[in-house]
């Protein structure tokens, strides 16, 4: 196989081969690193390229398994971090200037797991700067260019995970999301993005932006590599105290169970109330494929899930104002203006309302946990719009203009705030060639059943056989 | 929406919040809080003395500023 048909391949794929010493994880990487090499200088996807501690890591993982110490799906597959995941001895940038020669001496949790289930570390994927936006546009390292545009926004916060991925300059990526920030690159990008149950995955390790809103998570071209990076990630870890002590199932092993079981809810309120006719019309599409499977679709009633904008805004400003505080003392000038000014924002948000929110997000969290009592899961859509220009800073929808970070965050945020799953797969493309993203919302704690109904769509969505103009 | 008066925000920071602003991010501040004020406040209706208050989640080990 030629280097771009490897990059091409899922990491289940790969990881088969592998398995059977039919592809060498060394081959592997190389064939990432040239991809890299070939394509990030324009492209602005890795702030760190690991080179030499790939190809070693390459090296031990075909030696481990050519003296039959196979470790499993991931042994050998060449991955990569969002850059606010800590690497001991390599630099974590978290897409700041302020962070900008910092060397972790530890590693997070969730890079020590991925390391100890053989994975390779390709790099350090460029980002919001902070995590602090849904756009993806970082002032200080450039933005990552989406594949299906150049002149389109990734989406944040996890941009550069969510283009190298599109790409096929990682096969697969670690995201965070607060508000969104591996969903809404997932969804801008065209692959899938999972953002499991608040405590499912650890954030030791990993710089944060609003602790109670944080997750971790996948970031893949499939649900099934999804799935096999999660069976890796999840777990309770002491170093994490909102990690839950909650059994891990086997994700891989449900994913083809028949889904003509299953319930799902589509919520109008909020989510279909303002949407680009072309994501409506994909994510309704999406819905009756889901029926066509077998899947009982039924129309469901959130009646308070507007007030998360509100409650998610007074937790994020605070949550992060309080972490930056001091760097906002003394380094104020070194911050990107638009993270400078949302952080600052949180010094007037007032204690009251910050506690109002947070006893808000019980009652919303309540709400949806009934509505999930019902239906397996909720459908919705990712995203209101497809990728916007990268210089957009306001976009119409229905005949309303409001800010674009507004509008990317707005079917995704309440979900931070609930803390349930929520795994973004591409439904279709714009007739401008964008994607657009479905999301799909499950159980506390059973990612499973999303990732099952994930995959059952993805074998019939219309997306499946594109790929992007500017993967390799 | 509520409007706020920039000189507000200002002598908060100055103040109570004791966090030096450039004044050029202030309009910014306005903005957003100003979209958010009105929602805050209908936070009300979820009638929320009836709920138990949050624990906040303790988050893991928070990672060392570098200077």
């Amino acid at each position: 196989m030629s280097g771009n048909e490897l990059t091409r391949l899922s990491i289940a794929e790969a990881g088969e081969r592998i398995r059977r010493r039919a592809l060498s994880p060394v081959e592997l990487t190389r064939a990432y690193l040239d991809q890299i090499q070939a394509r990030n200088a324009d492209g602005r996807y890795y702030l760190t390229v690991l080179h030499d501690a790939a190809l070693a890591a390459a090296r031990t993982a075909e030696q481990e398994i050519g003296s039959g110490k196979y470790r499993g799906p991931l042994h050998g597959i060449p991955v990569a971090l969002k850059d606010l995941v800590m690497t001991r001895g390599v630099r974590t940038t978290c897409g700041s200037r302020i962070l900008k020669d910092w060397v972790p001496e530890t590693d997070a949790t969730v890079a020590a797991r991925l390391a100890a289930a053989g994975a390779v570390l390709l790099g350090k994927l460029n980002m919001h700067e902070f995590a602090y936006g849904p756009t993806g546009v970082n002032p200080h390292y450039g933005t990552p260019s989406n594949p299906w545009g150049a002149d389109r926004m990734p989406g944040g916060s996890s941009s550069g995970s969510g283009a190298a991925v599109a790409a096929g300059l990682c096969a697969g990526a670690l995201g965070t999301d607060t508000g969104g920030s591996i969903r809404i690159p997932a969804s801008l990008c065209g692959i899938v993005g999972l953002k499991p149950t608040y405590g499912r995955v650890s954030r030791a390790g990993v710089v944060p932006l609003a602790w109670s809103l944080d997750h971790i998570g996948p970031m893949t071209r499939t649900v099934t590599d999804a799935a096999l990076l999660l069976q890796a990630l999840a777990g309770h870890d002491p170093a994490d105290p909102s990690t839950a002590a909650v059994p891990v199932p086997d994700y891989r092993r449900g994913l083809d169970d028949d889904p003509r079981t299953l319930r799902v809810g589509l919520v109008r309120e909020l989510f279909f109330e303002r949407l680009d006719p072309e994501v409506r019309a994909a994510v309704e599409a999406a819905a009756r494929a889901l029926a066509g499977l077998g899947v009982q679709v039924e129309e469901v009633r959130l009646p308070r899930i507007h007030h998360a904008g509100p409650a998610t805004f007074a937790i994020i400003t605070a949550e992060s104002m309080a972490y930056h505080e001091p760097y906002l003392k003394t380094r104020a000038s070194e911050y990107g203006a638009d993270v400078r000014a949302r952080l600052l924002t949180g010094q007037f948000v007032l204690a009251t309302q910050y506690l109002k929110a947070q006893r808000a997000r019980l009652v919303l969290r309540a709400e949806v946990d009934t509505v999930l009592a019902r239906v397996d899961a909720l459908l919705l859509p990712t995203t209101p719009i497809p990728a916007p220009r990268l210089e957009a800073r306001e976009v119409a929808v229905d005949g309303v203009t409001d800010d674009v970070r507004g509008w990317l965050t707005r079917c995704t945020r309440p979900i931070n705030l609930t803390g349930h799953p929520a795994l973004s797969v591409p439904c279709g493309l714009t007739t401008g060639g964008l994607p657009i993203g479905l999301q799909l919302v499950g159980r506390q704690f059973d990612e499973a059943t999303v990732l099952r109904l994930g995959h059952a769509y993805e074998a019939v969505s219309p997306f499946r056989d594109h790929r992007p103009p500017q993967a390799g | 929406m509520t409007s706020i008066p920039t000189a507000l925000l200002q002598s908060i920071a100055d103040l109570l919040a004791r966090v030096p602003v450039d004044p050029a991010d202030l309009p910014a501040n306005v903005a957003q809080l100003s979209a958010q004020l009105d929602g805050l406040a209908r936070l009300d209706d979820l009638d929320l003395l009836n709920v138990e208050p949050a624990t906040v989640v303790l988050p893991p080990t928070e990672v060392p500023h570098v200077r």
